[in-house]
């Protein structure tokens, strides 16, 4: 089977999605990914050649284009590392390996698929949404609630909507959408997505995430969580980044190698 | 002509002088989708105890200025698990296997050696006697040479395998740790293991790790590396294998030079899981630019 090694690509456009240039969408092409991209999925890259930031940073993949090579990864400023990123200009070449990590596993075909995304935790739910739909789910079956701060804080709107699918975007500031958090949203829709029919698939900010995870435990809800966290190798040796299991917490598991997507329930989060 | 990369690390003979350092490559199994394997001079395992250990709690690893932190604590699936599940993994390559034993007393290590005896191929067993991460994780035989000579001479008896003892250079004489090594029968020595180092959070006043400290590596610690293998050559009888902050055939020509007969990569795994195999094939085109027939003309040659 052919080897996952980093590789050069150059980046095709790197562009911020707001005005306060908060979030950027990168492009890079030549991507030749050795294995199948699935959503769910990340690439850990490594910023700089050089030895500040140290570690890679890992990005999880917002689509890919087989046929041209190119990847897609939405970020948001947040260290050091990030900035660095936003930086870099058409035709600058950046090192990237992946892709790494699991998938998302797809729900049945008579539920509802439910997409829980909260702030720049929204690129693998929309990938996931987009692929389902081209496998043919019925997108009137996908519910997509999309969770931030502020309005600038929910990005590819417009790509949410054209999908079809019932879009419920929510705000803390009620600057757009429900005025609320996701969950609480949620609360009010349940009715439309029972337990027994439905399968959630949830990612964004720990909080949030362990909001859901706590909500769907109490509900008898199904469904997967996609997990982040600091990691120094990205390919499950360093033992970095680890989470405690939810039925028996003093075993760990690697959030980069055996996840980042696990069962709600799986971990403490 | 193709230059001769074989090495003699105490009676084994390896194909080249690149091994990967023990806790950053797991039990080889991850690495597999990511290089091949079999171009390696040795793989050395992450350290095994006794028992299955958990490790410490998050956050066990955090960035630094060109390198890194760590307090894993030791996490490893203990001797049985290993024995069963891990090593015929890694029996199936055409490279040195070296398992890394830890434990909190003399019994734990002699006992762990004594299971690993009969369990398979392996070639050498490294002895962590240097992990600055656990309350008994070995570094109390690791900094006291009386007790590492007492240590690694229980170890020989215990197996038939050459003892590679890894050094801490938390140490007041690294010169005096190695001797001592030797002094138990030791076959070869490797060093450095990591520096006790720490890092704090200003915004929540706390260290970045559960433990508190961690153990520094990557590339800031090389030159402190450098010093201690060029400070134990000519001091002891038996190789020595130098490992800290290795990152590039060019670095680990630089270990050679001061006495290193071998090297292993650690941290640079991370960042890049091919950077073994880029050395191996470094070293070779260095070898043959410099028309050097045998790599181990390399070392040693820097006396001062």
């Amino acid at each position: 089977m052919k080897k996952i090694v980093p590789q050069l690509c150059s980046v095709l456009s790197n562009r911020p999605l707001d005005r306060q240039r908060q979030y950027f969408r990168l492009i890079v092409e030549n991507f030749s990914a050795a294995r199948k991209i699935v959503p769910g999925q990340f690439v850990h890259i490594k910023i700089t050649s050089g030895l500040d930031p140290y570690f890679r940073r890992a990005f999880s993949i917002a689509g890919y284009d087989q046929k041209t090579g190119q990847l897609e990864i939405i970020y948001k400023l947040i260290g050091v590392g990030t900035t660095l990123m936003s930086r870099m200009i058409k035709g600058a070449l950046i090192d990237i390996i992946g892709p790494l990590g699991n998938q998302f596993s797809p729900p049945d075909r008579r539920h509802k698929a439910v997409m829980i995304a909260g702030g720049v935790g929204l690129p693998p739910l929309l990938f996931w949404a987009k692929r389902l739909i081209e496998n043919g789910f019925d997108k009137n079956n996908i519910f997509f609630f999309y969770g931030g701060r502020s309005k600038t804080d929910l990005l590819e709107r417009s790509s949410i909507k054209s999908l079809g699918v019932n879009f419920i975007p929510t705000t803390d500031d009620g600057s757009f959408g429900y005025h609320g958090l996701v969950t609480e949203a949620m609360t009010q829709r349940l009715d439309e997505i029972p337990a027994k029919s439905s399968t959630w698939y949830g990612c964004g900010p720990e909080p949030m995430l362990a909001a859901i995870q706590k909500m769907a435990l109490e509900q008898g809800y199904r469904g997967e969580l996609s997990l982040e966290a600091p990691m120094p190798c990205g390919v499950g040796v360093c033992l970095g980044c680890i989470k405690p299991l939810q039925n028996n917490p003093k075993k760990y598991i690697r959030v980069c190698h055996d996840g980042p997507v696990f069962a709600i329930g799986e971990v403490i989060i | 002509m193709k230059p001769d990369l074989k090495v003699d690390i105490g009676g084994v003979i390896i194909k080249n002088p690149v091994m990967v350092a023990s806790g950053t490559f797991g039990y080889g199994e991850e690495f597999d989708q990511h290089i091949n394997l079999n171009a390696l001079g040795g793989i050395v395992t992450k350290s095994i105890t006794l028992e299955e250990r958990p490790g410490h709690p998050a956050p066990r690893t955090c960035e630094t200025k060109a390198g890194m932190l760590n307090a894993i604590g030791l996490a490893n699936v203990g001797i049985h698990r290993f024995i069963e599940e891990k090593l015929p993994f890694l029996e199936k390559f055409d490279t040195a296997i070296i398992v890394n034993v830890a434990g909190s007393s003399v019994a734990e290590y002699v006992e762990v050696c004594r299971l690993l005896e009969s369990a398979g191929r392996f070639d050498m067993i490294e002895l962590n006697v240097s992990c600055p991460n656990v309350d008994k994780g070995g570094i109390e035989f690791g900094t006291d040479p009386e007790a590492l000579t007492k240590i690694v001479k229980e170890i020989v008896k215990a197996t038939t395998r050459p003892i590679m003892v890894k050094l801490s250079p938390n140490v007041t004489s690294i010169v005096d740790m190695a001797k001592a090594a030797q002094k138990g029968g030791a076959s070869s020595i490797s060093l450095v293991n990591t520096l006790v180092g720490m890092a704090i959070d200003i915004r929540t006043r706390k260290p970045m790790l559960s433990n508190g400290t961690g153990g520094l590596s990557g590339p800031a610690i090389k030159p402190v590396a450098v010093a201690m293998v060029h400070k134990i050559f000519g001091n002891i009888d038996i190789p020595i294998i130098g490992l800290g902050g290795i990152s590039s055939w060019e670095d680990a020509i630089e270990f050679m030079l001061v006495g290193a007969t071998a090297i292993q990569v650690g941290t640079a795994n991370f960042i890049d899981p091919t950077s073994s195999v880029k050395i191996v094939t470094g070293l070779e085109k260095y070898l043959k630019k410099n028309k050097i027939s045998d790599i181990s003309q390399l070392v040693g040659q820097v006396r001062k």
